[in-house]
C-alpha cells in the first residue's frame, strides 16, 4: 500500500491539475494529502480560482464542534489559507461567525452584517452554496425536530431551508454523516430521533429522505473528521472533479469518498503496530507497546486512510499514541465499538454472556452428556 | 461367528481421514491465531490454517459428493443416487423414531435403537449414520459454507475473482444482519467465524466422544480409518433381508 502510494505520487509529478480526469484527481488528493496537494498544484489552483468564488454555509446541529476544531487545527495549509487558496467564502459558521442572533421582543433586528439569523435567511434565499453540516439532526420528539432549537427554530427546519437551495451537501463528522455519538443506544436516542444527513447509522435515507430533499450528499465521517478529508473533498467539488450528477461513483456504500475511506483495505492493514500483530505480540494491558487488538482495537473493522495520512500534521494516529482504534469513521460508531476496550468478539449475546461463555457451556454440556451416554451404553452391554 | 461387511469404501475412508485432519488443524490453528497461544509462531499457524482450507473444501465439496454418486449409482443407477442420498444423509421419519428411542434410552427407558440398517438381499446399507449425526451433517454443511465465506473476508477484505468483488458482496450481506448483534459488518464476520469454530468443537465432542466412550471404541476407529468393515454383532446394527420379505 505504501509503495503503491509512492508510485502514484511519482506518476502525478508533472500532471496539470486542471487537465486531470476525476479518477486521477481523487488519486492525487488521496496520495498527497492537503499540504502536498496544495504545494504541488498551488499555482494551478490559483489560476483555476481566479474568477470563481464558492460560498460555503456551515451549520451546527447536535454535536460537540470537534470537527470544526479539527478543521481549524489544519496545519498545512491552515484553515484560513485553505479558504483563500480554494477561493472559498465561508459565509456562515456559527462558531467563528462575527454576527449574533439579535432579537428584540421576539423579532429579528438590524441587518445581516450584524445579525446571523438574518444572514442565514438571506443566504438560504440566494442559494448556490455548498452546505456543510456538522452534528446530527434531531427529528424528535414526534417528528417536530424540537429537540434542537437554534434561534427559535428547530434545527431540522434550518437544515430543510438551507439544503433545498444548496448545490451540494457535505456532512462533516460521524454525527452529521450517520448520527454518530448522538445515536448511542439509550432513551435519549429514541426520544430525539437523531438522524444523519443521508444515512442514519447504516440505513440510507437520513433527514434528507424525511424532508423529501434530493441533493448530492457526501459523508466525511470521523470523530472528528480529518481536515484533509474535508478540504480535499471540497476542493474536488469546487474544481468539478466530483460529478454531482453521478456522485455515487466516487463514494462507497455509506456515501464516503473512496480515496479517503478505501473499501479495499482497513486501518489495520497499514497500522504502524501491524508487525506486532503478525508476530502475535498482543498487548494485554495499555502501554506494553504491541498490537492493541485484544485491548479492543477496532482497526481491523474500520475503513479509512488514518494510518497512511496520520493526524496532527502527519505526526501520529490513535494506535501510534497507544490508544485502540474506535472505528469512529464507521456508520455503526459508537454502538458497535462499545465497550471501547473490549474486542468485538466478546460482544454480549445472551444475558451478559458472550460467544466464548456460550461455547464453554455448550461444550461442557456435550462432554457431560457424551459421558453419561457412554456409561449407560457400557452398563447395558 | 462374526460376520463383516464393507461399511466404508476407500473413498469414504479417505474422505473422512482428510476431513478429520483438515478440521482438527483448522480448529487448532484458528484458536492459536485467535488466542495467540504461545505454541507456534503466528506465521506457522496462519500457513497451516491456509493450507488446510483447500483440503477441507476439496474433501467436503468434491470427495463427499463423489462418494455419494459412486455408491448410489452402484446401488441403483441414477435413481439409486437419490435414494442413497435420501436414506443415508437426510433426517427422515425413521431417524426421528430412532432419535426418540435414543433419548428415552438416555433417561433409562427402552432399548437403544438399532439405527444402522443393512439389507442382505440388496447387498448394501439402507441407512448407516446415527440420527443425531444426520442433523449435524446439515448443520456442519451450512457451517462450513459460512465459515468459508467469512474466512474469505478475513483473508482479504478486497478478495475478488474474475473481477467479481466477492469479499465486498459477502461484507454487504453480513452487514444486513450485523446490527442485530450491535456489530459492524466486518466485526460480525469475525464473530461468526469464531462462533462457528466453537460449533465445530462442540460437534466434534458429540461426534467423537459418544463413539469413543463405547465399549469397543477401537472398532469404530478401525472401521472408519483402516478396514472399512463393520461387524454385524455391533448392537446398533440391524440386518434385514428384503429378498426374503419379497419372496
Amino acid at each position: 500500500m505504501a509503495s503503491e502510494k509512492l508510485n502514484v505520487i511519482d506518476n502525478l509529478q508533472n500532471l496539470d491539475v486542471l487537465q486531470m480526469d476525476r479518477r486521477t484527481f481523487m488519486k492525487a488528493v488521496a496520495a498527497l494529502g492537503a499540504s502536498g496537494f496544495v504545494a504541488r498544484y498551488g499555482t494551478s489552483l490559483a489560476k483555476a480560482m481566479e474568477f470563481s468564488k464558492t460560498k460555503v454555509v456551515w451549520l451546527h446541529g447536535a454535536e460537540c464542534t470537534g470537527c470544526s476544531i479539527s478543521a481549524l487545527n489544519a496545519y498545512n495549509p491552515e484553515f484560513a489559507d485553505a479558504l483563500e487558496k480554494l477561493n472559498i467564502s465561508l459565509e456562515y459558521h456559527e462558531t467563528i461567525l462575527a454576527q449574533q442572533g439579535l432579537f428584540v421582543d421576539g423579532k429579528l433586528v438590524n441587518t445581516s452584517e450584524l445579525n446571523g439569523e438574518i444572514l442565514l435567511d438571506e443566504l438560504a434565499n440566494e442559494g448556490g452554496y455548498i452546505l456543510v453540516v456538522e452534528g446530527s439532526i434531531p427529528n424528535g420528539p414526534d417528528n417536530t425536530g424540537k429537540a434542537c432549537i437554534l434561534g427559535g427554530h428547530p434545527f431540522k427546519d434550518i437544515v430543510e431551508k438551507t439544503a433545498r437551495k444548496a448545490d451540494a451537501i457535505v456532512a462533516i463528522g460521524t454525527c452529521a454523516s450517520y448520527g454518530g455519538i448522538t445515536t448511542t443506544n439509550c432513551d435519549t436516542k429514541e426520544y430525539c430521533d437523531f438522524q444523519g444527513m443521508s444515512f442514519t447509522e447504516t440505513t440510507p435515507g437520513g433527514i434528507l429522505k424525511i424532508l423529501g430533499i434530493d441533493k448530492p450528499c457526501i459523508n466525511i465521517p470521523g470523530c472528528p473528521a480529518h481536515p484533509d478529508w474535508f478540504f480535499l473533498t471540497v476542493a474536488a467539488l469546487i474544481l468539478g472533479k466530483l460529478d454531482l450528477n453521478n456522485i455515487g461513483a466516487a463514494l462507497d456504500q455509506y456515501g464516503r469518498p473512496k480515496p479517503f475511506y478505501p473499501p479495499e483495505s482497513t486501518i489495520h492493514d497499514n497500522c504502524p503496530r501491524r508487525g506486532y500483530y503478525d508476530r502475535g505480540i498482543l498487548d494485554k494491558e495499555i502501554a506494553q507497546g504491541g498490537c492493541l487488538w485484544k485491548l479492543g482495537c477496532k482497526a481491523p473493522y474500520a475503513h479509512s486512510d488514518c494510518a497512511l495520512r496520520k493526524w496532527n500534521n502527519g505526526l501520529s494516529l490513535c494506535m501510534q499514541a497507544g490508544g485502540p482504534c474506535l472505528a469512529c469513521v464507521e456508520p455503526t460508531f459508537p454502538n458497535a465499538s462499545m465497550p471501547f476496550f473490549e474486542e468485538s468478539e466478546k460482544t454480549e449475546i445472551l444475558f451478559g454472556a458472550n460467544i466464548g461463555h456460550v461455547a464453554l457451556f455448550a461444550i461442557g454440556v456435550a462432554v457431560v452428556a457424551a459421558g453419561v451416554h457412554a456409561v449407560r451404553r457400557m452398563k447395558k452391554e | 461367528m462374526t460376520e463383516n461387511v464393507m461399511r466404508y469404501d476407500w473413498i469414504g475412508r479417505w474422505t473422512h481421514t482428510f476431513h478429520a485432519i483438515a478440521m482438527l488443524v483448522l480448529i487448532f490453528t484458528g484458536l492459536v491465531i485467535y488466542f495467540r497461544w504461545d505454541i507456534m509462531s503466528m506465521h506457522n499457524a496462519r500457513t497451516l490454517h491456509m493450507v488446510s482450507v483447500p483440503v477441507l473444501i476439496l474433501t467436503n465439496w468434491f470427495l463427499v459428493p463423489y462418494g455419494i454418486i459412486v455408491q448410489g449409482y452402484a446401488e441403483g443407477g441414477v435413481k439409486g443416487i437419490i435414494t442413497h442420498f435420501y436414506n443415508n444423509y437426510i433426517f427422515n421419519s425413521r431417524d426421528a423414531k430412532h432419535l426418540s428411542q435414543a433419548i428415552k434410552n438416555f433417561f433409562g427407558k427402552g432399548e437403544y435403537p438399532k439405527f444402522t440398517i443393512y439389507d442382505k438381499g440388496k447387498g448394501h446399507y439402507i441407512t448407516r449414520l446415527h440420527p443425531l449425526f444426520k442433523i449435524f451433517i446439515v448443520l456442519e454443511g451450512i457451517s462450513i459454507f459460512l465459515i468459508f465465506l467469512t474466512g474469505i473476508v478475513l483473508y482479504d477484505v478486497n478478495w475478488s475473482i474474475f473481477g467479481l468483488p466477492i469479499a465486498q458482496w459477502i461484507t454487504t450481506i453480513f452487514g444486513w444482519f450485523a446490527p442485530f448483534l450491535n456489530l459492524s459488518s466486518l466485526s460480525f464476520i469475525r464473530w461468526v467465524h469464531l462462533a462457528l469454530t466453537y460449533f465445530f468443537i462442540f460437534e466434534l465432542i458429540c461426534h467423537a466422544l459418544i463413539l469413543q466412550f463405547a465399549p469397543k471404541p477401537f472398532n469404530y476407529w478401525k472401521t472408519i480409518f483402516i478396514t472399512g468393515k463393520e461387524d454385524f454383532n455391533n448392537p446398533v446394527v440391524q440386518v434385514i433381508d428384503s429378498s426374503k420379505d419379497e419372496a
